[in-house]
């Protein structure tokens, strides 16, 4: 077996407030390849939160523990602060929920393309625009030139979404962590999206870690898939193995949904049983 | 029990002029639940906020139970078309317990014993007089959403208008509420409009539907005939294929519509 | 949490207040006013400032018990004119050979009296003209908030001394004077916040229970502006306080012998370098007054108004 890309070991996040300690993350461990890891859980499930951590982007007042906690052997618990915002938007990138919200609304989307770009590489003006440019079209986009000059606010959805993908990807990183990428899209459109970023992912050999809450769409899409349960993995399993899952939170998850396949009413409900947060 | 013909809602005037709604018709019987699906932009929404006078109906008309609807909504509109809406930490007064939400209602139509309907429609969504004097945050997302569903009900409508309501919610909460309101439809006798994005929630609540793009009604058909994946539109079709999830083989038809 | 719903016993008052299921609207009430004086008391600067504020309410209640002399009568001309502070008249005395003590916990009479009324009939004027503005929006929004940039256009004092100059001098159309001056700010407050609910779900789903618009005004738009404002008030009364001294002190306001501290700085502007108490005092109690509603004011921001807050 290879040397993991990222081996995380009882990663446990905290946030110290004035009524007490919360811990959202409690002792998460696993180790990734180059493939695509689905990482998937409701709402205070401490999903998103391992995501961050691993990115160094827990917010304060939060504090971050693990036994180990590495990168492609570099630990990332011990690593100075420079190491970190190398690695940060270098080889290790972040797509999160909405584009709205994280492209920069005064700065064209090729000018942070550049920016990102310029960042982690030596490389002249013109060399990053063209990189931009070839970027902008590795996500499909029909016009690479024209959204090149756009701001964000002239794009929709998708095409910010894509926009961002194409930041965060011209940069070649090693892993892309990909929090609830495609929730604020429309169906027909994340579909477009998660398309382009498989083919990527594919093409690049990266590993990618998918969050969401969206278990159809996780074991659809990715390898293996971790089913976390406050704060914890309770259940780690090959996606396409997802039907024999044994846990009852990730059956009762699974069954919750209604489908067009077939008709079940009542939708059998969750029983939440106290023992799985223990 | 509901009848629209050639529905039209315009915003705006001259180059702001925004064509949300275009020759929407349809017709719901009475006691049966129908669908609205599309995406954003797509109009749904807007449907429904023409019917309970949330939108301006520019053109076409709307019968609520044979009596064409009148702009204001008069005072009698409201207790037979009440509605539900998409995010539940929104639609509920963060200043106000439940207890005043759910009386409001009561005291706008001068309605007695507010004591014990409101104690009855706490019952009637699954939820005990213990909550009846909390704030919404110390509420979870899916009690939230009963509360607002009682909210709706407590005034004993015929038609409930329901915009994606459980879209904000956890998948496990999402069944919760949708067994809910399956169960509520079946033992009052009400009507519902339920819009969504989601297929699957609306074939499995409502009989009939009616998909939707870009403010115009692109195909009207069934829960069994979406089931069964039987679709003439390729727009329906696409829709199809997205809500079974991703799968790696290309499909250029999704693709191309989807641009 | 769960079960003895009556535990009232002094022990468990905490655990009935701070309950996750209150029986009672009073409980669900008087919990959320715990919540929110427990974050205030986290603030020790505002725990001062109410300090100081409460003090003032007890010294105008209190006045004629606290006060050794009496605030208007003279005393002796030869003996006890300009006396510097000392056992006897703890503040020392003006030039009339009055107590400046006694003048200033008098004087706190009138300057609590201005508060309140400016605060009564501002806050009321702002709040409905700033919410109906907001609300129903078009040609009456665009009136409301015109007049009020009328308003807005002139500095306090001089629109305050217009008034006065119109009026007449005295204290009663000096409070008026500030009153109609000081609304315009807490009505653009309020359309402010009003803008910013008007289309939320829960305004929406009021009036598709058929809820007239004074009662969505009233009952639900109201409620979310009223916290912003008393901030926003507490954080003014400072500037009420000076802008009724500077009135004083230009003779527009309180009328001698009236204790009026900013007419007690004007006459102590004759003695001021060799009889520096006679104007440092009242001085000083303006500045003590308007610290402390300031701090008040930004406690009460903190726990009020979080998105404020920094």
């Amino acid at each position: 077996m290879t040397k993991p890309l990222l081996d995380v070991e009882d990663l446990r996040v905290r946030f110290h407030l004035r009524t007490g300690t919360v811990e959202a993350v409690r002792g998460v461990s696993f180790q990734l390849g180059r493939e695509r890891l689905g990482i998937v859980g409701e709402s205070g499930s401490g999903k998103s939160q391992t995501g961050r951590a691993i990115l160094g982007l827990t917010p304060p007042p939060g504090e971050v523990t693990a036994k180990r906690l590495a990168f492609d052997g570099i630990d990332l618990t011990t690593a100075s602060k420079r190491t970190l915002r190398e690695l940060r938007g270098g080889r290790i990138s972040m797509v999160m929920q909405d584009p709205k919200y994280s492209l920069n609304p005064v700065m064209t989307i090729g000018e942070q393309i550049i920016e990102a770009y310029q960042a982690h590489a030596k490389a002249s003006r013109s060399e990053a625009r063209d990189k931009a440019l070839a970027m902008l079209e590795a996500v499909k986009m029909r016009d690479p030139g024209r959204v090149f000059s756009l701001y964000p606010h002239e794009v929709s959805g998708g095409m910010g979404q894509r926009a961002m993908i194409a930041m965060m990807l011209v940069t070649d990183p090693d892993l892309l962590i990909a929090d609830e990428p495609t929730s604020a899209l429309d169906v027909t459109v994340s579909m477009e999206v998660l398309r382009i970023l498989d083919e990527l992912v594919t093409e690049r050999g990266m590993g990618l870690i998918f969050i969401s809450h969206d278990l159809k769409l996780v074991s659809s899409f990715c390898d293996r898939v971790l089913v976390m349960y406050a704060g914890r993995v309770v259940e780690e399993l090959e996606a396409k193995n997802l039907r024999e899952a044994q846990h009852p939170y990730t059956q009762g998850l699974m069954r919750c949904l209604p489908t067009l396949a077939n008709d079940v009413r009542p939708l059998p409900t969750l029983n939440r049983d106290p023992s799985w947060a223990l | 029990m509901l009848d629209i013909q050639n529905l039209n809602v315009v915003y705006g005037t001259g180059r702001l002029r925004v064509d949300a709604v275009k020759n929407v018709s349809f017709h719901v019987e009475s006691g049966a639940a129908y669908g609205l699906v599309g995406e954003s932009g797509s109009g749904k929404s807007t449907v429904l906020r023409a019917i309970c006078g949330l939108a301006p109906i520019t053109g076409g008309r709307v019968r609520v139970d044979g009596q064409e609807v009148t702009t204001p909504r008069g005072k009698a509109f409201y207790r037979t078309v009440q509605m539900v809406f998409q995010d539940p930490y929104a639609s509920l007064h963060p200043r106000h317990t439940v207890d005043r939400t759910l009386s409001e209602p009561l005291a706008i139509h001068g309605e007695k014993d507010a004591e014990a309907r409101i104690l009855q429609a706490l019952r009637e969504v699954g939820l005990g007089p213990s909550f009846r004097f909390r704030y919404p945050h110390q509420l979870s997302g899916g009690q939230r959403q009963r509360i607002a569903i009682a909210r709706a009900l407590i005034l004993r409508p015929k038609v409930l208008l329901l915009d994606e309501p459980t879209s904000a919610l956890d998948a496990s909460v999402q069944a919760e509420i949708l067994n809910l309101l399956d169960d509520l439809r079946r033992r009052l006798g009400l009507t519902y409009i339920l819009v969504s994005h989601d297929l699957a929630v609306v074939a499995h609540l409502c009989e009939r539907l009616l998909v939707m793009q870009h403010g115009e009604a692109v195909e009207e058909t069934t829960a069994d005939a979406l089931r069964s994946g039987v679709a003439s539109n390729p727009y329906t079709q696409a829709l199809i294929q997205a809500s079974r999830g991703f799968t790696r083989a290309d499909k250029p038809s999704v693709q191309a519509l989807a641009g | 949490m769960a079960g003895s719903p009556l535990a009232e016993q002094p022990s468990s008052l905490r655990a009935w207040l701070l309950s996750p299921e209150p029986n009672s609207r009073w409980q669900a009430r008087l919990g959320r006013f715990y919540l929110g004086w427990r974050a205030f008391t986290r603030n020790p600067l505002a725990v001062v400032g109410l300090g100081i504020v409460v003090l003032l309410i007890l010294m105008a209640i209190f006045a004629d018990v606290i006060a050794p002399y009496s605030p208007v009568a003279g005393g002796d001309l030869r003996t006890e004119r300009l006396l510097p502070p000392s056992e006897t008249f703890w503040l020392g005395t003006d030039d009339q050979g009055r107590d400046i003590f006694s003048r200033i916990v008098h004087g706190s009479r009138i300057t609590l009296l201005v508060i309140v009324l400016v605060a009564l009939i501002a806050t009321p004027i702002g709040l409905l003209v700033g919410t109906v503005s907001g609300y129903l929006g078009g040609w009456v929004d665009t009136v409301l908030m015109r007049t009020t940039d009328i308003f807005l256009a002139f500095p306090r004092l001089i629109l305050a001394l217009a008034f006065v100059a119109a009026l007449g001098p005295g204290i009663e159309n000096a409070i008026i004077a500030i009153a109609i001056t000081s609304w315009p700010p807490y009505a653009r407050i309020a359309r402010a916040e009003t803008l910013m609910v008007r289309n939320s779900d829960f305004i929406a789903a009021v009036r598709l229970q058929g809820a007239s618009t004074p009662r969505i005004i009233m009952g639900h738009v109201v409620p979310l502006c009223v916290s912003s404002l008393i901030v926003r008030v507490t954080l003014d009364m400072a500037g009420i306080i000076l802008t009724a001294a500077g009135l004083g002190f230009l003779g527009l306001g309180a009328q001698p012998p009236q204790p009026e501290w900013g007419a007690m700085v004007a006459t102590g502007r004759n003695y001021l370098i060799d009889q520096w108490w006679v104007a440092a005092m009242p001085g000083i109690a303006i500045f003590v007054v308007s610290l402390g509603f300031n701090l008040l004011g930004d406690g009460l921001r903190d726990v009020l108004d979080p998105k404020a807050a920094k």
